[in-house]
């Protein structure tokens, strides 16, 4: 094999990569956020909303964890388009990974909600709490606490696998941007190699802020690594 | 007029009928203790009284009024006149003592927060744990997490407090130290309903011992009189399995 390595034009394109890089990091947080806050929802009704309102959530979990979050995308991408409706790539990327982030999410926090004492949801009700706010304060603190690890975990899926996606709808995150530059100059294996590298880094920043927010925010006992 | 005023109370699980007709009286400023064998339904009792459990039949009255727990303001309404402890304390395990008792005061009733705070720190300093007002449940023991319930309840500042066996989940050397702050608030005039199997104490403490029997009152009277002259046959049964250990 024969193949020399030439970085010079990729560190040429650092300054692009980068910014890809920052695209998918926000994404990545906007999309868990939504996610979470779907999955919070949608397990409070999961638990306590009426019948019809429980099979919508099974519906839409059942529909969305089985199916590949690439063909969601290119639903609302493609598929949306060929009804008029056209939204731009960025857009489509994040409302796909919001919605799917949300589904997967809704089965980590209902098992959250299963595990909260009984007894710590009846001391509150005769305390005078409502059900949202029984929600607020003693639910959704006990899930941040008790599944921060499985949240923390899926957040780098998304970060790393799902914003990838946006790679094949022209999304200029950090795949995306790599792809489009590697296109011209056919350097794919350094510019990948340096990819790999940046996406490291990102996991790396993301579970170190995570595992410092969990122990400053819920006491959560995590490792940083 | 009583106080609270419980009359033919029926409550049932699904088809399991669990009080079969209570009737109850309680004087302010008195304490009533409520014994009897396991599964008798006097947690149920309870249960029903701060509206956990909705009652098929019968009436509550307190302060002569009556109380509809079928409506939700009215059930807030009594949840603001009654506290109730637990047997296994139910503190909320992701806030800290302080917190613990000051959540309700001033999240749900509004109330001032500099006054609720002073409040607080007064209620925790008289069941002995000043110095734990920013620890977390996880880390006291059952005896103090007991204590800290106890400040919750009182926190609202209630007309009545239910206190359900809140010494039983207890290691036998932390039981004391509840039935200190318990033994303080009888003293104080507190008015309080009190589920508990330490017959010395509740001969001790209790104005009036009620006794129950498969969901409903079979004795009611003066501690002396029910403890050691008891009128029933189950009650003698009962008592003599419980004060020979
Ligand atoms: N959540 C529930 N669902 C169904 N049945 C229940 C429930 N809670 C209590 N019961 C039943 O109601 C009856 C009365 O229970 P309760 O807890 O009031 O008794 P108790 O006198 O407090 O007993 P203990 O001294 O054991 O606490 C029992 O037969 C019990 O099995
Ligand atoms: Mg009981």
């Amino acid at each position: 094999m024969n193949y020399t390595f030439q970085f010079g034009v990729v560190w040429r394109d650092l300054g692009a990569l980068m910014d890809g890089a920052l695209v998918t990091f926000q994404l990545g947080l906007l999309a868990f956020w939504g996610g979470a806050l779907i999955g919070l929802a949608g397990a409070a009704l999961k638990t306590f909303g009426p019948r019809p309102v429980r099979a919508l959530v099974d519906t839409y979990v059942v529909f969305l964890t089985n199916t590949p979050a690439l063909i969601q995308i290119y639903f609302l991408y493609f598929g949306l388009a060929e009804f008029r409706i056209r939204w731009s790539g960025e857009f489509c990327l994040l409302l796909g990974l919001t919605l799917n982030a949300g589904a997967y999410l809704t089965m980590i926090m209902r098992a959250g909600f299963l595990s909260v004492r009984r007894a710590e949801m009846e001391a509150g009700e005769v305390l005078g709490m409502t059900r949202l706010q029984q929600i607020s304060y003693i639910i959704a603190p006990h899930i941040a606490r008790t599944i921060y690890p499985a949240l923390a975990n899926f957040f780098i899926v998304i970060l790393v696998m799902g914003t990838s996606i946006g790679a094949v709808i022209g999304v200029d995150e950090l795949t995306g941007t790599a792809i489009t530059l590697a296109t011209v100059n056919y350097r794919w294996l350094e510019y990948f190699t340096v990819v790999a590298g940046l996406y490291i880094v990102l996991t790396l920043i993301a579970s170190v802020g995570l595992a410092l927010f969990g122990r400053w925010a819920f006491r959560v006992k995590a490792r940083v690594f | 007029m009583p106080h609270l005023e419980v009359r033919d109370v029926v409550a049932r699980y699904g088809s399991h009928e669990v009080l079969s007709g209570v009737s109850l009286d309680v004087d302010r400023g008195e304490v009533v203790a409520l014994v009897g064998p396991s599964g008798s339904g006097k947690s149920t009792v309870l249960r029903v009284l701060v509206g956990l459990l909705q009652p098929v039949s019968g009436s509550v009255r307190v302060g002569g009024q009556a109380v509809d727990y079928r409506s939700a303001g009215q059930v807030r309404a009594i949840r603001n006149r009654m506290a109730i402890v637990f047997q296994q304390y139910n503190l909320f395990q992701n806030m800290d003592v302080m917190r613990n008792v000051t959540l309700a005061p001033i999240r749900i009733k509004r109330r001032d927060r500099r006054e609720v705070e002073t409040l607080a720190v007064a209620l925790l300093e008289r069941v002995g744990l000043g110095q734990k007002l920013h620890a977390f449940p996880d880390e006291l023991s059952g005896g103090q997490q007991q204590r800290v319930a106890i400040a919750r309840a009182l926190a609202l500042r209630p007309e009545i407090l239910l206190l359900d066996e809140v010494t039983s989940a207890l290691d036998p050397e932390l039981v004391n130290e509840v039935l200190d702050v318990i033994r303080d608030l009888a003293r104080e005039g507190m008015t309080m309903i009190l589920v508990s199997h330490e017959m010395a104490f509740v001969r001790e403490v209790a104005d009036r011992v009620v006794m129950m029997d498969k969901g409903q009152v079979i004795e009611s009277g003066p501690p002396a009189e029910i403890l050691d002259a008891p009128r029933t046959e189950r009650a003698r049964e009962f008592f003599g399995k419980i004060l020979r250990h």
